[in-house]
């Protein structure tokens, strides 16, 4: 194919403006970080710090437990992030194909939970964690969170795409359900499960409302907790700490990121299996 | 005993009955055609037996053991499906030999399946490919492998063929038989293509809304249907089937008349019908431009070319019949006379679209034919 270089050009300036106002806060908050508080308020837009220093960096790991709460999150989101699969998967599974009476009322009943607030369900929960005295523990910020609704509704949508005669073929061959999970439905709803994950292991990682409801203690914080520290009004105006402490936030998910962005991509371009 | 008994079984969906009161038996070893336009519940026969379909009423046999409840992994079971149903993340060894894995099979007995599989459906090379990167053809080999190497006692084929071209479709037609008498499983294969009915079958099944029209061999189906569905679900041009009036040895078609041979009139009598409907196929039908003994008259309304030979639709005083011919040279609104073969015809009781039967001595001439064809 042809193309024409002249037609693309427009495009390609808005897609070079585009990207760069998406990128452009990644590379001031890297930079800043690297610079003084005096370097950062004379220049600001300048993206390239004069005298590069990790003092703000120095000053987060001396100030709080850095490497715990970094432990935390991890902790936190990788648990919240495996458990949602698990339960989504195999509920999805259920959903898809077993018959069982008031499968669509349940079903139904789950979906709507997606449209709830986190609101309505935040003092309930909170009495439950401190009823069973979860406060300020990372289990008490992981325990309400480890089924989700979504997650189930999109796992359900990918394994509705998978043609019932592969079903069918597996259980004439006598397959048990967990053969036909690991060995079949899996492979093939593979990109839809890893981006659900990553997915959930994002937002479990940049969580705000509910970890700070539940820990107390430094020693438990996660780093969406730490990061308010810093900008909050008792935090000061010491916003190049803040700059690094959301340097350190990205860079996980954006390894995690880059590591599987085939199957991410590959969710949203690919349409069922032929 | 290998074969699989249906009494009065019935299948529903809610309110909708699919499959109402079958009763037939498909013998060990035999091939058995389902047959039937779609919807006919063909399928859902066939995914009964498979175990892929709960039977909502009766009794379904395999083996001379009830198996309404015994799930479809302990059937011994072997299914194609008509979309193949081949896993997309496996290649082509791996999808025939999953099953075998999973069953504990000794891994040099599946060795050997495979091998011959593979060199009996000539994929020996493609081996590795994974299906998205075969054709249409190897595909419907890959999953008739997959099928084959199960070894199973019951072999189930559900449209086979139908997503293959025209010429593909010959040849695996030819290498299901050749496969099926290597292995001489109880075959029971679904289709709505005549041909294939006609070719592959033992027997044929035929269907129409959920209830058995007729069961009997392929001559027997084409050459002495059981009813009217029958006659003209059965051949390309339908079989001609026309309402008539039975009196003292003739057929009336209005105010015309056919005189029927003596065997013809007693099996008629013995039946004891008066409202008859006239049955002949397109084949059996001569047409002429000249009146002779015992022909019916009719107007030409339009000619359709068939390839090998010309249908010509007639208007025979409101009823609309189809000859076929080998000249073209018929224009519309001719005048034209219709030769029923005697020996060809059917007649039926108009009330229960039941055949009154064929004479005995028809058989009889059959034989006396064929023995003459075979010393010949």
């Amino acid at each position: 194919m042809k193309i024409n270089r002249f037609v693309s050009i427009p495009w390609h300036l808005i897609f070079i403006a585009t990207i760069f106002i998406l990128i452009f806060p990644i590379i001031f908050a890297v930079g800043s970080s690297f610079k003084s508080l005096q370097d950062a308020y004379n220049n600001v837009l300048n993206i390239i710090p004069i005298q590069p220093t990790l003092e703000n960096y120095q000053i987060f790991f001396n100030s709080l437990p850095a490497i715990q709460i970094t432990v935390n999150t991890f902790i936190i989101a990788a648990v919240v992030t495996i458990f949602k699969v698990i339960t989504s998967f195999l509920a999805a599974y259920a959903f898809v194909y077993f018959q069982f009476r008031g499968k669509t009322v349940l079903y139904f009943l789950l979906i709507s939970t997606i449209f709830i607030p986190f609101t309505v369900t935040m003092i309930p929960n909170y009495l439950i964690i401190s009823k069973i005295g979860l406060t300020d523990s990372i289990w008490g910020v992981i325990l309400p969170q480890l089924a989700d609704a979504l997650g189930i509704f999109l796992m359900r949508q990918s394994m509705k795409t998978i043609p019932m005669s592969l079903i069918e073929v597996a259980q004439l061959d006598n397959l048990s359900h967990v053969q036909i999970m690991r060995d079949i439905v899996l492979p093939l709803i593979k990109p839809a499960v890893t981006s659900t994950g990553i997915w959930f292991f994002i937002s479990s990682w940049n969580e705000y409302v509910w970890p700070v409801l539940i820990l107390k203690t430094t020693d438990n914080f996660t780093l969406p907790l730490a990061l308010q520290m810093y900008i909050s009004s008792e935090g000061g105006t010491n916003f190049t700490v803040a700059m690094a402490v959301s340097v350190i936030t990205m860079i996980i998910p954006l390894a995690l990121y880059l590591a599987f962005q085939r199957y991410i991509v590959g969710t949203f371009t690919s349409s069922g299996i032929k | 005993m290998k074969e699989i008994r249906f009494e009065n079984v019935w299948k529903s969906y809610g309110k909708t009955e699919v499959v109402k009161g079958l009763n037939f038996t498909i013998k060990e070893g035999e091939r058995l055609i389902l047959l039937g336009p779609s919807g006919c519940g063909k399928s859902t026969t066939l995914r009964m037996i498979a175990g892929l379909e709960e039977i909502t009423s009766g009794e379904l046999y395999m083996n001379d053991r009830v198996v309404n409840d015994v799930p479809s992994g302990k059937r011994d079971v072997a299914m194609v499906f008509q979309n193949y149903a081949l896993y997309p993340h496996m290649n082509v060894v791996d999808n025939i030999t999953y099953g075998l894995r999973v069953q504990k099979v000794p891994r040099s007995e599946t060795r050997n399946r495979l091998d011959a599989a593979l060199k009996m459906l000539k994929l020996e090379g493609y081996e590795n490919r994974l299906p998205k990167d075969l054709s249409g053809g190897q595909r419907q080999r890959v999953a008739l492998a997959r099928a084959v190497v199960k070894k199973s006692n019951y072999f189930l084929l559900d449209e086979p063929l139908s997503n293959l071209d025209a010429q593909l479709r010959v040849s695996a037609r030819k290498e299901l038989v050749k496969i099926h008498e290597l292995y001489r499983q109880t075959i029971v294969y679904v289709t709505h293509d005549q041909i294939e009915a006609m070719t592959v079958g033992d027997r044929i099944a035929l269907m129409n809304e959920g209830k058995l029209q007729m069961l009997d061999t392929p001559e027997n189906v084409y050459h002495r249907p059981a009813n009217i569905f029958t006659a003209k679900f059965i051949g390309s041009p339908p079989t001609n089937v026309v309402e008539v009036t039975y009196l003292d040895g003739k057929i009336m078609f209005g105010n015309q008349s056919f005189q029927l041979s003596p065997m013809w009139v007693k099996q008629v009598e013995q039946s004891k019908t008066s409202k008859v409907a006239f049955g002949i196929r397109p084949e059996h039908l001569e047409i002429n431009k000249t009146a002779n003994k015992n022909t019916l008259k009719g107007t030409v309304k339009y000619v359709e070319n068939q390839g090998n030979s010309y249908g010509v639709y007639v208007d025979l005083q409101g009823d609309e019949v189809i000859a076929l011919s080998e000249s073209k040279y018929w224009s519309q609104g001719e005048t034209v006379y219709l030769k029923p073969f005697m020996n060809h015809i059917h007649l039926f009781n108009c009330e229960t679209t039941n055949s009154i039967g064929y004479p005995a001595e028809l058989d009889q001439e059959e034989t006396t034919l064929e023995r003459v064809l075979i010393h010949e």
